[in-house]
Order: C-alpha cells, then structure tokens, then sequence
C-alpha cells in the first residue's frame, strides 16, 4: 500500500510539475507582462493546498475506487483480490431481496426528498424575515445560525431526549396535556425519517439563510422602487425580482444541501439505530466498512453514490444554470 | 532570477518531497524491542483511561512489572485507548497499528471478539506459554480460537436480575420463595412470569426491565444471550461459520417468542431505563455485576444507604438448561514484528497473576477471573458469591465466531423488533439469511 502511495505521489508531482512548466513556458511566450517570478511564487503558495488536497481528498479518493473492485477486509490488508464487479453484484441483489440495502436506499430518497425542499424554504423564509430593517433582527439572525455551530451530536441527543417515548419525554409530556397517548416518534418507521427531515432541515436552514442574505443584499433596491411604483403587490416583487436576483445561491444552495442530504448518516446513526427505518445509505456504508470490515462492499457503495450524486448534480446544474447568452 | 534556477528549485523541491514521502516507511522498524538504555521494550495497549479506575490499576500493576524486572532489563511501556461506543475507537486504532505493523506486544479485547482477531492474525496462540496457569482461571473465561488459546481474561463479569425487596414483599413473594429461585437449581421461565404477574400491580412501571432498549450498543446481545442457551437454542455452529439451521432454529426462535410474551404481557418493553429500578418504579432489572457498586455506594431513592436490593440468578426454559452471562475483556499476545515472545509472555503472566487480579479487582468491583483470588473474599450471602457461583456452575461464553460483531447487531436488530412485528419467525429467518450471507465473507 505504501508503494502505492508513493507512485501515486510520484505521479500526482509529475503532473502538477507539468502543468507548472507548460503554464511558465506559455505565460513567457504570450504575456506582455510576464514575470516568471511572480508566476513561480504563485505555484509555490497554492502547493501546500494541494498537497493536501491530493493527500487527503484525491489519495483515498483513488484507493478507494481501487477497493471497490476487490475483496478488502480491513483486519486482513495485506490480503487484497481483485473481485470484478462482484461488489456491485451483490449490492444490487440485495437491494432486489429487499433488506438493508433497500431500506438504506428509501430513507435516503424519503429524507432527500423531504430535507432538500423544506431546509431551502426554511432558509428562505428566514433570510427574508431577518432582510427586513426592523430593531432586534440580529438576535433572530443568531438564534437560526446556532444550531449550525452545535456538534451535530449534542443536537441529536437534545432531540433524542425531547422525543423520548417514555410518558414523561419532553413532547410526549406536552401531548398528554392534549389526551395524546405517548408516541415512539423514532422507532415507528411511519415517523422516524419524518423526524430526522425536520431536526436536519432545523440545524442546517441557518447556514443556507446567511448565503440567500447575501443574496438579498445584492439585488439592488431600485429594482423593487420601480415594480412599486408600476403597482407590484409583495407577492409579484418576490417572485420577478427575489427570486430570479437569487438563482445562483438558489443553485448553490440546492446542490450541497442535495449533496448533503444523500451523505446523511449521523443523525439516523444516533437517534434511531442499524434498524430498518434508521439505514441510509452512508450509515449502511460505514457499518460494512467499519463495523463488518468489508472495505470492498463499502467503497463499492461509495462509488454508486459518487456517481448518482455526480449525475444529479450534473442535472441539477443543467436545469437551475444560468443560461450562457449569444 | 533566471527560469534555469527556477526550474533547479523546483526540482530541489520535488526530490525533498518524494523522499520525505518514503520517511514514514522506514522509520518502522524493531528499535523499540531493545531500546531504553538496553532494556527489552514490552508493549500493552489498554482500552480504558490511564485516569479511570480500572486505568489507574493498570498503571500500578505495570510500574510494579518495571520495577520487579529492573534487574532483567525487561521495561513495559502501556498505551491507554479508551474504548468508545462500540469499542470502535480502539478497534480503529489497532486496525492502523496492524496496517502499519506497530501493534504494540499484548492487547485487550472483548472476549467475544477473540476469534475473529486470531482469524485474522492480530492474537498470537498462547496454548504453550500459559498451559502451567490455565487452570487458574473459570474455564468458560478462557479465550479459545480453534482449540487453542489466544486469551485470558482481566477480570470476570456475570449478570442477574436485581430485584426491591419491598416492591417483592407488597407482590406476596416471600423470603423463602426467592431462596428457591436462588439456589442451585434456578428458577424456570414459568416461575420467572408468575412473579412478573404479581409483581404487575405493585409497580408503577413494567415490573422487570430486561434491558431489552439496549440495543444500541453490546448491552442487549451481552444480558440478553444466555436465554438462548437457557430455552436449549444456539447461536452458531461450533466452528461459528454457519448461522442458518442453528440461530432460526425451533429452540432459538422459542427465546425471542418468551421476550415477546413478556412485552405482551406487559411484564417488559423497550422504553424502562435503569433509573425506574432506582426510583422504585420498576421492580426488577437486569444488569451486570457493575451495578452492585452502584446501588451500595449512590444512595438511590428506592434503596437508602444501600440496602433493600438482593441478586437473583438467570432463569431456565423447559427445553434448554441454565445458563449465565460471562465473559469480560481479555489480555492476548499479539503477531506483531517481535519473533521473540518472551518478554511479551512475562508480562501477560504478571498482568494475570493473582496480585494484579487482586488490584485490579479492587479498583472496579467486579469479580476476579482467579478462582484463588475470590476463595473467601465474599460472605456467601453476598450478591457476588452468587455472581460467583452462578458462573462456576452455569456460565457459558458468547458465541465464539469470526464474524461476532455482525451477529451482535443482527441480534440487537430482532429484538428491537420484538414489540413491533407480528412476524417473529419470518423476521429471524430474514435476518439469517442476511447474516450468513455477511459471515460468508469473514
């Protein structure tokens, strides 16, 4: 493995130093203001990122698509066998048995269905709520943005402990004052994604309010002086000038609270458990790769992710893009 | 600066880098098995804090080792990992150790996991070094890979229902009717529901918790797998490779149907947590040996100064015979780049020997893995000396298999289900199938 690494490493240096070459060599022949200097400490500032980059992101990244083609168990590294595609087999055998897999595959669509719509109107409505000039706007503003900063732990056992399907949990305290017998919100798999898309889409909204009040700052007030002076009501303001002077954050914002939302693991993980109505698909690919061992399975679900994600993103880029004039 | 010496840097810097990149590789070698002023080095990793108390009785034990082998130049040095939930932290870190063959010289691990780290070369086989001590210890403790032993235990751990007295006493069950639940013999599964029955409407709770909501984590699978046994079923084959026929057979699916009845019954559920016995609401729980400290020394509502508690054993099934809880964590050697075992050997002997099964014992409470070390230290009417003599005579390990960790959650995973599904049996043969499919790749 350690060869490896350091082939790959040869590799990744050759090219970057190509790049490197061939970028001086055209910068001289085609600049008019060319100063090699400034291009070498250019190249020579951005090489500890990517160092890093390629040893921390690109290296397992590569290995890891090496895994899913062979039998890895991780107790047994120095017996690696190439398996073909038989990890990808077996992955869509299970999902047609219709065991772990298959719920692991259905609570992430139900909980990205569910989280990628309700987070960006949450965060929409509140970005537009603290938008407006109005005394104490601050304090909302700090208030929807703490949860963002809570260890995604803390949150999960706060909710754990609210939702407690013991009579005297937080909520089913607050229900029994409506005659509602107690309710086990996170083992009834009716409920328990239900929960997680709201507690998700709670924590993680203030994040993705600060980017569309970024957004917000930029349209430009003119705008909406002239649709008020041509009698737009509130609604049509927001919708001919909100929200086509936000697409780009809407954009952006759609595709890493998509790509979020697939990689959704530490919440099902703490509240609810290896248990039908807890797998998504990371939490599934975690259990194989680190509890079970079986890196080969694991990185095989970890590329089929890769690539629905790649593609859906792909799509959505497609769709919400801006479309490039003339 | 011309672009020649520009190039020159670049390559400089391209060479410092690659060679750098081969530095973690060589700086892996034996040094550390004869370094320290020409003592031999010995290593143990330890899954608990060095603050801990069960730490901090490891940190005796060894710095006595260091200062009895000063003269043998043999030196231990301890590595204190604490296991998180799961025991996954430590796992992780003896994964990269082996990866990056460091393992340090002795190891802890939970026995259950025994097979599936000497299955995969992390344990050494001990058979010959200890075979002079083996029988100090309870036989069902001992470590076995293969017919060969890999491990031996720090310390013993059993478990039983912890019952009120008074909460006992207003059901109408006597003194002389829970003395025949405890004694040699134990109490049957149709004695253990007709108490659960009286003790129903003196509770303000479920009268027993089973610990059946602890499956999160080994609770469950660790307090809840005797029952198996006890209703005459089996987990696995005796090599543990093959679930199917023996984990959805009649006897086994007959122990998750009794979990069942008593959650219809309304005698258990998942929801009662530990602090229902505490309070009084709860009349019995199920629990490990651990307990005992805490209800003599934290006060607990429903038990003033520590008294109004007792200990009873395991219940039976008609089909099956007694069967207990046991098994802690372990010591093992481990197949690390030392060829040379003897220091190693020298300090797992010290580690188990009497004296520091007597320390660390002490500092957790629990029961020592030396049977000479519990001769006469318990008063026979004492919860421990019937831990003790409920594991002398019906302790049974868990299933000794590779692939433990998968049945471990696949076991959680019934009973979790045991209060929502309608189709127990399918759901077990489910489950198998699933299981067999995962241990097929160990």
């Amino acid at each position: 493995m350690g060869t490896i690494s350091i082939l790959i490493f040869a590799v990744f240096l050759a090219v970057f130093l190509g790049v490197v070459t061939y970028d001086l060599y055209k910068s001289k022949k085609n600049g008019t203001n060319f100063r090699i200097k400034n291009c070498v400490v250019g190249f020579l500032m951005v090489a500890p990122a990517v160092l890093l980059t390629f040893l921390f992101i690109l290296l397992p990244m590569l290995f890891s698509l090496g895994y899913a083609f062979t039998d890895f168990n991780q107790m047994r590294p120095d017996e690696v066998n190439f398996v073909g595609f038989n990890n990808f087999k077996e992955i869509f055998r299970e999902i047609g048995a219709g065991g772990d897999m298959l719920s692991a595959l259905k609570n992430t669509a139900i909980f990205v269905v569910g989280v990628v719509p309700l987070q960006i109107l949450l965060a929409l409505g509140l970005a537009l709520f603290c938008n407006r000039k109005v005394r104490g706007v601050a304090i909302f503003k700090v208030c929807f943005f703490a949860p963002v900063v809570i260890s995604l732990t803390v949150t999960s056992y706060l909710w754990v402990t609210i939702l407690s399907p013991e009579a005297d949990g937080l909520l089913n305290s607050f229900l029994a004052l409506f005659g509602i017998p107690e309710q086990d919100f996170l083992s009834n798999p009716d409920t328990a994604m239900l929960w997680i898309v709201i507690i998700s889409a709670w924590q993680g909204c203030g994040y993705q309010m600060l980017i569309f009040l970024s957004g917000l700052t930029n349209i430009r007030s003119d705008l909406y002086e002239a649709a008020r002076l041509d009698g737009a009501n509130a609604w049509y303001r927001f919708i001919h000038i909100t929200v086509p002077g936000l697409k780009s954050s809407v954009l952006y914002i759609t595709i890493t609270v998509f790509i979020g939302a697939c990689r959704i693991m530490v919440q099902p993980m703490l509240m609810i458990g290896p248990y039908p109505e807890g797998w998504t698909l990371s939490y599934y690919m975690y259990m194989q790769g680190t509890e079970y061992s079986l890196v080969g399975k694991s990185s095989a679900i970890a590329l089929l992710m890769t690539i629905f994600i790649g593609l859906v993103t792909f799509i959505q880029k497609k769709v919400l893009g801006e479309k490039k004039s003339g | 600066m011309s672009v020649k010496k520009i190039f020159k840097i670049i390559g400089v810097v391209a060479c410092a880098a690659i060679v750098a990149s081969g530095i973690p590789g060589w700086v892996i070698n034996d040094s550390d098995a004869d370094g320290l002023n020409g003592n031999t080095v010995v290593s143990v990793m330890f899954h608990v804090s060095s603050s801990s108390k069960e730490g901090q009785a490891y940190k005796k034990r060894i710095d006595a080792f260091n200062e009895a082998y000063k003269d043998k130049k043999i030196k231990a040095t301890a590595n204190y990992i604490p296991r998180t939930d799961g025991s996954s932290a430590y796992e992780t870190a003896l994964i990269s150790m082996k990866i990056s063959n460091k393992l340090p010289d002795i190891i802890t691990f939970d026995s259950p996991k025994c097979s599936y780290y000497a299955a995969n070369n992390y344990l050494y086989n001990i058979t010959n070094m200890v075979a002079d001590i083996k029988d100090e210890f309870f036989e069902g403790s001992i470590n076995y890979y293969n017919g060969y032993i890999y491990g031996l235990p720090i310390q013993e751990s059993s478990a039983g229902f912890y019952y009120n007295k008074d909460l006992f006493k207003k059901a109408g069950i006597s003194d002389k009717e829970i003395s025949e639940y405890s004694d040699e013999s134990p109490w049957t599964y149709e004695e253990f529901k007709s108490v659960c029955s009286r003790l129903k409407s003196v509770c303000s709770k479920v009268p027993v918790n089973m610990s059946i909501g602890g499956t999160s984590d080994e609770t469950a699978p660790y307090l809840l797998y005797p029952f198996v046994y006890a209703s005459g079923g089996q987990f696995a084959s005796e090599d543990g490779n093959t679930v199917k026929g023996y984990l959805d057979s009649e006897k086994t699916i007959s122990t998750f149907e009794f979990f069942q009845e008593l959650i219809n019954e309304g005698y258990t559920d998942d929801k009662v947590d530990a602090n229902a016995f505490y309070n009084g609401e709860t009349a019995m729980y199920l629990s490990s040996g651990w307990t005992i400290a805490d209800l003599r020394n934290k006060n607990y509502s429903a038990f003033p100064n520590g008294s109004n508690w007792g200990l009873l054993p395991y219940p039976y099934g008609e089909e099956g015979c007694a069967a207990s809880a046991t098994g802690s964590w372990s010591f093992g050697i481990t197949q690390n780049h030392h060829q040379d075992k003897a220091a190693a050997r020298e300090l797992l002997k010290w580690l188990v020997n009497d004296e520091s099964s007597r320390v660390i014992t002490e500092h957790t409470g629990m029961i020592s893995a030396k049977k000479a070390v519990n001769e006469g230290r318990y008063d026979a009417d004492s919860p421990e000396a019937m831990l003790l003599q409920q594991l002398a005579n019906t302790g049974k390990a868990r299933p000794p298999m590779v692939g433990y960790s998968v049945l471990s959650t696949t076991f959680n995973q019934i009973i979790h289900e045991l209060g929502r599904t309608n189709n127990l049996r399918d759901l077990i043969t489910e489950r198998t199938v699933t299981l067999q499919e995962t241990i097929d790749k160990y």
